[in-house]
């Protein structure tokens, strides 16, 4: 869901989510490599982002992730499901 | 469903995603050393850096790619291809098991299509074929219980009348008419159907109409014919040809329509050319006022019925109430004809039973030769799977050690078993793609023993033969696969690793051994099989017929419905038997007035001390001009042939056969005795000469009892076959023949010229069938067996090879070593000998029918096929036995 939204204002490459949600979360959540990358397959498989080839301003060759339209979709199921459970965790921590 | 379609992509191209995943992970790295920089460590130390926090990228790149990877894919993709190049490196199994798998496979496809035009597959375009039926009626004969598909035309009214089980009905009738005119008339298969046959099928004509109620009605029907597509195509080239007259026999008529391409109706021989109202044909035949009256009287038996069930009614239900419809029937044939067999002995019932003749139950014993083939074709892949099971068997065996290390090296046993499974299947493919190249060739051969003319044996092109090939080839590859798979992986792992080839193979040779005997047991019932119907084809080839019919053309004169007043049709016979005998190569000719194997006359006739003739058996009669013993080459016994002088007025003379003489006069001179023919009033007709016995209709009747009369004595205006006895070959000479006769007859009638021989042959089939056919699977079964053996005891010799060495170096005499090997596979002969010969004693009495004149117990041929397979197994094990001596026992020592 992060990646998604992470995607929905620009595509970026791989290590610019990484960097884009650290830097967002306050260095509080940092996504491995190691779960990122098979996690953009996945999304890409279910046809939620696509990816094409592209130079980054330093002239590097870079892999580009595009949210498509079924992941925004995605996307809004997702959020208001986050929504839904995110208050029904914070009526339970909320003092009586 | 998308997201598989990725994968599968991802699947498809995953070499490039995987080289594109790793210059991801290196641009990230790079970005990440770069962070590092900034942050003031040096090249080297950013590397670090990045290496540290990227890890060495392989848990992303495993875990990515096995989001395009499918494990079980990849798998099967690897076992195919170790199959592939296991079975590269052994082509001399791989070549033996697919023509092995091959041929078995192939024979069952042949067979299936055979079988399957003949009796399953529905007739195209019948809507609902399940619902469908063919009626059969049932009653006692005199002698016997009678079932049949023949009806008269008024009990098919009858039947319609007094049923309610069924929605349709239609009565059929397959016939040969002439076509067209001049000297383009040519005898074509017509059907003859009623105008609501063409409802059973959801068929729109392909040009016009079909003919409808109003034109299909009693006494005559109209002139109007449906041609069938291919006909139309053929004739008129696909012309509109609506409205255009045609003449069908003697019936100037019409076409109205072309049925669609594909359309047979449900043609039993060969295809319709064209199809034309019952009625109209049955209103225009020709004949005595029996046949005028088709539709009122009971007397002419020509056609066949098909109804359409209701839904909800049973076949049960629906043969009841044909049966309660038949009953009332037969009354009311009483009712016209008081001679007639009441019904309480005649118990007249009838079944709803199958569309197909060949599926009935009044299927000949060329059908029931075939199903027998059937059986014997599976026999055949039965045979082969044991073999390829066997060769499977020991290829595992040599393996053993090579698989258990991998068992140990910890791959699972579902893996091995997927493997060998694999390795299986793919030559059952193999062999299924060998069998259906086979059956396409083979089938050509089949086709023409069992098909009628212009059907065809596709097997490359026909789904439902293909269908079961593959199941076939699927059920093989199971089959021959499970069982050395499990002996693969199965077994005392830790025995196998220390022991190597050579021990623990006692305990799975068992298995091997009772495959082996088991091939043996069936290829000896297939060679019994073979055996007896070779004797039985050579028995009826050696009967004598009691004449001669290879030298005999027969031609036909077709008067295409024209009425000639007797006097008229004496002069045309006499001038076409003169013209005849004019023809170079005419030995003899004689005007006839039956056809050996096709039709037969019968008459009562008295003599005087005895009650009945009747019940002595059935006495048919032939009546010919002169010449007719020299032509047909029948041998009169004694006393002389009828001649020249025995004309209409000379007293009446009979030549006799020698079993009538003997029933008639037994132990009396039959010469000069007294026939009263027709009526006890008559005058005497006295018996001149005695002739051999001679077949009629069937071979296979026992009774033989037959008496020959001069035409012109009895009906001088009778006959309609001319027989020439010909010089040379008679089949070259057949338009010879007709080009010289034509010209005698007047307007449209025309004459038809064949060998006799094709009716001989036609009676004899059935046994040229069974012989040719279990002769090809008996000799298929041997070689395969024979196979099998020789692999079983060549690998068994390569198993003992350490033994065997030692027994040499021991002082083991080289024929010691050969006695050894070879009694081995004598005695897997043996006891498959023993095995086949009472099972297929089991089996003779009900093979028994089929054959003619000889014993389905017959000691010579068990004998003899033993034989033949105990020197096939010597043979088989002594070229392993010469191997095994010839060994270095050196060698044999110093391995292990």
């Amino acid at each position: 869901m992060l990646v998604l939204k992470t995607l929905c204002t620009q595509s970026m490459h791989g290590y610019g989510i990484a960097q884009h949600i650290h830097r967002l979360t306050r260095e509080v959540i940092r996504v491995e490599e190691g779960s990122l990358y098979p996690a953009l397959q996945r999304m890409r498989q279910k046809g939620w982002i696509k990816s094409e080839w592209r130079l980054t301003p330093h002239n590097q060759k870079a892999r580009y992730y595009t949210v498509t339209p079924a992941g925004r979709r995605q996307l809004g199921e997702q959020e208001s499901g986050f929504a839904e459970v995110m208050a029904a965790i914070g009526r339970v921590m909320r003092p009586a | 469903m998308r997201e598989w379609l990725a994968r599968l992509r991802d699947w498809l191209r995953r070499d490039r995603l995987d080289a594109e995943l790793t210059e991801e992970l290196r641009f990230h790295r790079q970005q990440l050393e770069r962070e590092a920089r900034h942050a003031g460590a040096d090249t080297e130390e950013a590397r670090y850096a990045a290496a540290r926090r990227l890890g060495s990228g392989l848990g992303a790149r495993e875990e990515s790619r096995d989001r395009w990877s499918w494990s079980w894919l990849d798998h099967l993709q690897q076992d195919i291809r170790y199959a592939l190049r296991g079975l590269r490196r052994s082509p001399g199994f791989t070549v033996t098991v697919v023509l092995t798998l091959g041929l078995g496979i192939g024979a069952n496809a042949a067979m299936f299509g055979v079988i399957d035009r003949l009796m399953f597959r529905p007739f195209p375009m019948l809507r609902d074929p399940a619902r469908v039926h063919r009626v059969y009626l049932k009653w006692n004969d005199r002698t016997r219980a009678r079932v049949m598909p023949a009806f008269v035309y008024t009990r098919y009214l009858d039947l319609k009348k007094w049923t309610s089980s069924f929605s349709q009905y239609a009565g059929i009738a397959d016939a040969t008419m002439a076509i067209g005119t001049g000297d383009a008339a040519r005898e074509r298969p017509v059907a003859t159907v009623s105008a609501s046959f063409f409802d059973f099928f959801d068929a729109r004509p392909a040009l016009g109409r079909f003919f409808g109620a109003a034109e299909d009605v009693t006494p005559i029907g109209a002139p109007v014919v449906v041609l069938s597509y291919r006909f139309w195509q053929s004739e008129f080239g696909g012309r509109n040809v609506i409205g255009q007259p045609i003449t069908v026999r003697n019936i100037p008529s019409t076409i109205i329509g072309v049925a669609p391409r594909g359309f047979i109706g449900v043609a039993g021989r060969a295809p319709p050319d064209l199809f034309m109202p019952i009625t109209t044909y049955a209103g225009n035949s020709p004949g005595s006022s029996d046949r005028v009256n088709y539709y009122k009287t009971y007397n002419w038996g020509w056609m066949s019925v098909m109804v359409r069930r209701k839904p909800g009614v049973s076949v049960e239900a629906a043969s009841r109430d044909l049966s309660e419809a038949h009953l009332r029937s037969w009354n009311a044939e009483r009712e016209l004809d008081p001679e007639a067999t009441p019904a309480e002995i005649a118990k007249p019932s009838a079944i709803a039973g199958p569309l197909k003749l060949a599926a009935g139950p009044e299927a000949g014993l060329e059908f029931k030769t075939l199903l027998w083939l059937t059986g014997v074709a599976v026999i055949v892949l039965l045979i082969a799977c044991a073999n390829v099971a066997n060769l499977t068997f020991a290829r595992v065996l040599r393996r053993r050690r090579e698989l258990s290390v991998r068992l140990a090296l910890g791959v699972s046993r579902g893996r091995l078993v997927a493997q060998c499974l694999t390795e299986s299947l793919i030559l059952a493919g193999c062999g299924c793609l060998a069998g259906v190249l086979i059956a396409q060739w083979g089938g050509v051969a089949l086709r023409r023993l069992f098909l009628p003319a212009g059907n065809s044996l596709e097997v490359l092109g026909d789904w439902r033969t293909l269908a079961v090939a593959s199941v076939f080839a699927l059920a093989t590859g199971i089959l021959t696969g499970l069982g050395p798979a499990f002996l693969a992986v199965g077994g005392d792992l830790a025995g196998s690793l220390k022991a190597g080839a050579r021990e623990g193979t006692q305990q799975r040779s068992r298995t091997r051994s009772a495959l082996l005997i088991l091939q043996g047991a069936m290829s000896v019932i297939l060679l019994v099989g073979a055996g007896l119907f070779v004797k039985s084809l050579i028995n009826v080839r050696a009967m004598r017929l009691g004449y001669d019919p290879e030298q005999v053309l027969m031609v036909g004169r077709n008067l295409r419905g024209m009425q000639l007043p007797d006097s008229s049709l004496i002069v045309l016979h006499h001038r076409l038997l003169e013209s005849a005998q004019a023809i170079p190569g005419v030995e003899y000719a004689a005007f006839v007035s039956s056809i050996p194997f096709w039709s037969t006359s019968s008459t009562d006739f008295f003599v005087s001390g005895i009650d009945s003739v009747g019940r002595l058996g059935r006495f048919t009669f032939q009546s010919s001009t002169p010449d007719y013993f020299k032509t047909l080459g029948t041998r009169v016994l004694r006393g002389r042939p009828f001649g020249a002088e025995d004309r209409a007025g000379t007293p009446r003379v009979v030549v006799i056969s020698e079993g009538m003489a003997q029933v008639l006069w037994p132990g009396r001179e039959a010469l000069g005795q007294c026939m009263r023919i027709e009526a006890d009033t008559m005058p005497c007709t006295t018996v001149i000469g005695i002739a051999e016995d001679a077949v009629q209709n069937s071979v296979t009747e026992e009774q033989r009892f037959r008496y020959y009369l001069p035409l012109e004595q009895i009906r001088p205006a009778g006959g309609h076959t001319l027989l020439l006895r010909m010089r040379g070959d008679p089949v070259a000479q057949v338009e010879r023949v007709r080009k010289a006769l034509q010209p005698v007859m007047p307007g449209e009638s025309y004459v038809t010229v064949r060998p006799l021989v094709e009716l001989v042959e036609g009676n004899r089939r059935s046994w040229q069938v069974g012989a040719t056919m279990f002769v090809a699977f008996g000799g298929l079964a041997l070689l395969v067996a024979a196979v099998g053996l020789y692999g079983v005891i060549a690998y068994n010799v390569a198993q003992r090879a350490h033994e065997l060495g030692v027994r040499i170096a021991l002082g083991a005499q080289s024929s010691h070593v050969v006695r050894l090997v070879v009694g081995q596979g004598v005695k897997f002969a043996l006891a498959g000998v023993g095995l086949g010969i009472g099972v297929a004693l089991l089996m003779a009495k009900s093979i028994q029918p089929l054959l003619f004149r000889q014993s389905a117990r017959d000691p010579v041929t068990y004998g003899s096929v033993a034989g033949l397979l105990i020197l096939v197994a010597l043979i088989a094990s002594a070229v392993p036995a010469r191997r095994a001596t010839r060994a270095d026992p050196n060698s044999a020592l110093r391995t292990d």
